[in-house]
């Protein structure tokens, strides 16, 4: 099955792939309407892609460490939860998902992920 | 209108208020948008003779229309506003991701006027313009003034989406070698604006929006994108010496072609290039890419700095930090360049300016001229603890320091020896020698904006060799190559690109991307033309605010001792024999005033 696979050792924070992103699927330039998004945490970027749709924020939350780090799970978390802003297109309301831009996947993030944290890998 | 979003938004801060006004569609037909929009709206609305550091002067924020929208380096934010160094006007570049969200939340542009009776911090998010006390970040450095800030947020997730940019200790005590630094210790080029904002008792500006940019053809836009980013990949110097070093990668070339300035510029070679290159710079750091808006090549170096005071947040030194702050000051050893780089992110200086001027105080006490007596502090070529003192003084205008703050034209002047001061136009220079790259001596005597690499890189031909093999030395064809170079850089930085590409790119590459993004159809000689016509703009203003042809010169150093040693030994500049040629290709009088008809071709 085609995933993206991505390592955020390698990303840049550039958020070209944001705009890839809202470019191919509402035809605009708009990090808030797009399907990945990429948040800083201390040094390092995490690439998030929108998974499926919540409609309660999880009853547990967590903090998970990494190394002398503590993330926050919401941060991390694909859904496209009501208890954060992202994945909710900005005009509507409409919960954002990624459809790994068409079948079979052409994803326009990976196109314009020019660091290599994006990858586009089939097992 | 696309790309753009046509509103500006202007702030008095006397009185507190705030508008947002249309842009007028003509005036970007005509300058672009970015620096030549800014440049124009300025000179429009201020007077020349102003007073940089006075409630009159304006200080101007402006995106080109091509940020945001996913064009390639399209991150280029610009600061327009008369300069307190040197009293040009001054056009400062900031990249890194304030410009891009500026446009999404819904501006091309902000125009600061008047003062504030109080510090204050200016925040747009998400439509919500506030002008609010800045108590807690007064008196902060530029990464702590980031933090609070946001702590201080009430929504949990907007610190995630909220860029801001900053001055530092620096620009509060209006030193004038301050500058505004951006998105955590991107210092922005141009020295002389922390003041300005500074006077204006503003120490910051946050945003953050959810507004959409437009592009006239998408599909067409998204492929010529790719295609770029290709390109970019496919070139070495973009895919492989920009990616993983930074600007920094110069320094081993600059050494063997003897450009790089020593200890003031008295010399300009070195031979142990190796503790200065690429392999020093890894040694002492360990370096993690960091990406400007939208940009593949990543040339921004992250680091941990290892000082308990900057607690692991640290840009790694780029080249003009190696040159200016380092090499110029004698200083090799990579710790203490990064050390000196971080105190001037974090302080908000000008890297460029105030190692000049440190540069300055340390030659006059070489020469005997001053002594530590006199000035109450020690300055001695390589010795990195009075380089990093002198620097923490500066910023905080503590004691002494207050003399050396003024500039390195100023101290010189005070001591009677001016010839020990290498700058032009009061702006100490970038750190390349003008007598061993003919094109960068003549644009750094000519430039509107004092002698600074970004606004013509011209190094891309004469020592890179990217597009056209030139020779440094030689003065053949250089008045070309430098106009068309500043005409390019008027350009990019109006569209709200990065000069950088063109290491991977060639200038009509650019056009395709312009074009589908914008719906226009310009070919690359209308947009060279817009480009000359926002550089006589600016020399307009110029002109007005008192700088003639006595300006457009060299420090005798440059035009009278040769190079004494090295790979480019007993070169010199001959920048006087370059001048007349340059100044009748842009259409100048002899005294370097625009003739009546080159401002009427220009629609001026
Ligand atoms: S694969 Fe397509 S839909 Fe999914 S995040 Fe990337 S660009 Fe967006
Ligand atoms: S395009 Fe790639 S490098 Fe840039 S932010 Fe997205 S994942 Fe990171
Ligand atoms: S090349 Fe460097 S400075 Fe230019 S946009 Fe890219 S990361 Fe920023």
């Amino acid at each position: 099955m085609p995933r993206i696979k991505i390592d955020h050792s390698k990303c840049t924070g550039c958020r070209h792939c944001e705009i890839a992103c809202s470019l191919n699927h509402a035809g605009v330039a708009n990090p808030r309407r797009a399907r990945i998004r990429v948040f800083r945490e201390g040094n390092v970027f995490f690439p998030v892609i929108a998974g499926p749709f919540v409609d309660a924020a999880c009853t547990s939350k967590v903090d998970i460490r990494i190394g002398d780090q503590v993330y926050d799970m919401c941060l991390l978390c694909r859904a496209s939860c009501p208890q954060k802003p992202f994945f909710i297109e900005a005009e509507t309301g409409f919960p954002l998902k990624c459809d790994f831009c068409g079948i079979p996947p052409n994803p326009s993030c990976v196109h314009w992920c020019n660091s290599g944290a994006l990858e586009l890998v089939d097992d | 209108m696309y790309g753009c979003t046509g509103r500006c938004l202007r702030v008095n801060l006397s009185e507190g208020k705030h508008s947002i006004e249309e842009i007028d569609p003509e005036l970007l037909d005509k300058f672009l948008g970015g620096r030549g929009l800014g440049v124009k709206v300025y000179s429009d609305e201020v007077d020349p003779q102003t007073d940089p550091l006075g409630p009159e002067n304006k200080l101007i924020f402006v995106s080109g229309p091509l940020v945001g929208t996913g064009a390639v380096t399209g991150a280029s934010c610009n600061v327009v506003t008369k300069s307190a160094l040197s009293g040009t006007i001054v056009c400062a570049k900031m990249r890194g991701h304030f410009g891009a969200e500026l446009k999404f939340a819904g501006f091309d542009m902000i125009i600061i006027e008047g003062k504030a009776e109080f510090p204050v911090i200016l925040s747009i998010l998400d439509d919500k313009i506030n002008i609010q006390p800045a108590l807690e970040c007064w008196g902060r450095t530029t990464s702590e003034t980031e933090e609070v800030f946001k702590k201080n947020l009430t929504d949990k997730w907007a610190d995630r989406e909220t860029y801001l940019v900053s001055i530092g200790p620096a620009g509060e005590k209006l030193v004038p070698l301050a500058n505004i630094v951006n998105d955590r210790l991107l210092s922005v080029g141009g020295a002389g604006i922390g003041a300005v904002m500074g006077s204006k008792n503003l120490k910051a500006i946050a945003v953050k929006g959810s507004h959409s940019l437009s592009v006239a053809d998408g599909d067409r836009f998204v492929r010529v994108v790719t295609t770029l980013i290709n390109k970019l990949n496919s070139a070495p110097l973009t895919s492989q010496s920009m990616s993983a070093w930074g600007s920094a990668f110069l320094v081993g070339l600059c050494n063997q072609k003897g450009v790089l300035p020593q200890k003031n510029f008295q010399a300009a070679a070195f031979t142990e290039s190796k503790d200065i290159g690429t392999e020093a710079l890894a040694n002492a750091f360990a370096l993690r890419s960091r990406g400007c808006f939208a940009c593949p090549i990543a040339c921004i170096k992250k680091t941990d700095v290892n000082h308990p005071l900057f607690k692991g947040k640290g840009m790694a030194p780029t080249y003009w930090a190696i040159g200016a702050l380092g090499l110029n000051c004698g200083i090799r050893d990579m710790t203490t360049i990064g050390m000196a780089n971080m105190i001037c992110a974090e302080m908000g200086l000008d890297p460029i300016a105030a190692g000049g001027t440190v540069a300055t105080a340390m030659e006059l006490m070489e020469k005997g001229i001053t002594s530590s007596d006199t000035l109450k502090l020690e300055f001695r070529f390589g010795q990195g603890e009075d380089l990093l003192q002198a620097l923490t003084l500066i910023a905080t205008k503590k004691g002494h320091a207050k003399r050396i703050g003024k500039g390195g034209e100023a101290l010189a002047g005070e001591y009677g020896a001016p010839g020990s001061f290498m700058g032009v136009k009061g702006l100490p220079m970038a750190p390349f020698d003008p007598r061993s790259i003919q094109g960068m001596g003549l644009h750094f005597a000519t430039c509107n904006y004092g002698p600074h690499h970004l606004y013509a890189y011209t190094f891309i031909d004469e020592l890179l060799n990217v597009h056209e093999e030139l020779d440094p030395w030689s003065t053949e064809g250089k008045p070309e190559l430098v106009k068309r170079y500043q005409d390019m850089g008027a350009v990019i930085d109006s569209l709200g690109l990065c000069n950088w590409p063109l290491m991977g790119l060639k200038f009509n590459n650019f056009v395709p991307m312009v074009n589908s993004c914008l719906g226009t159809d310009y070919r690359a000689e209308d947009l060279l033309k817009i480009g000359e016509r926002i550089w006589n703009q600016e020399k307009l203003f110029n002109m007005r605010a008192g700088f003639d042809h006595t300006h457009d010169t060299l420090p005798q150093r440059f035009v009278k001792e040769p190079i004494p040693g090295g790979p480019a030994e007993g070169q010199i500049s001959k920048v006087d024999e370059m001048l007349p040629g340059y100044y009748d290709l842009r259409g100048w009088s002899k005294k370097g005033e625009p003739l009546p008809e080159t401002l009427d071709a220009l629609g001026l």
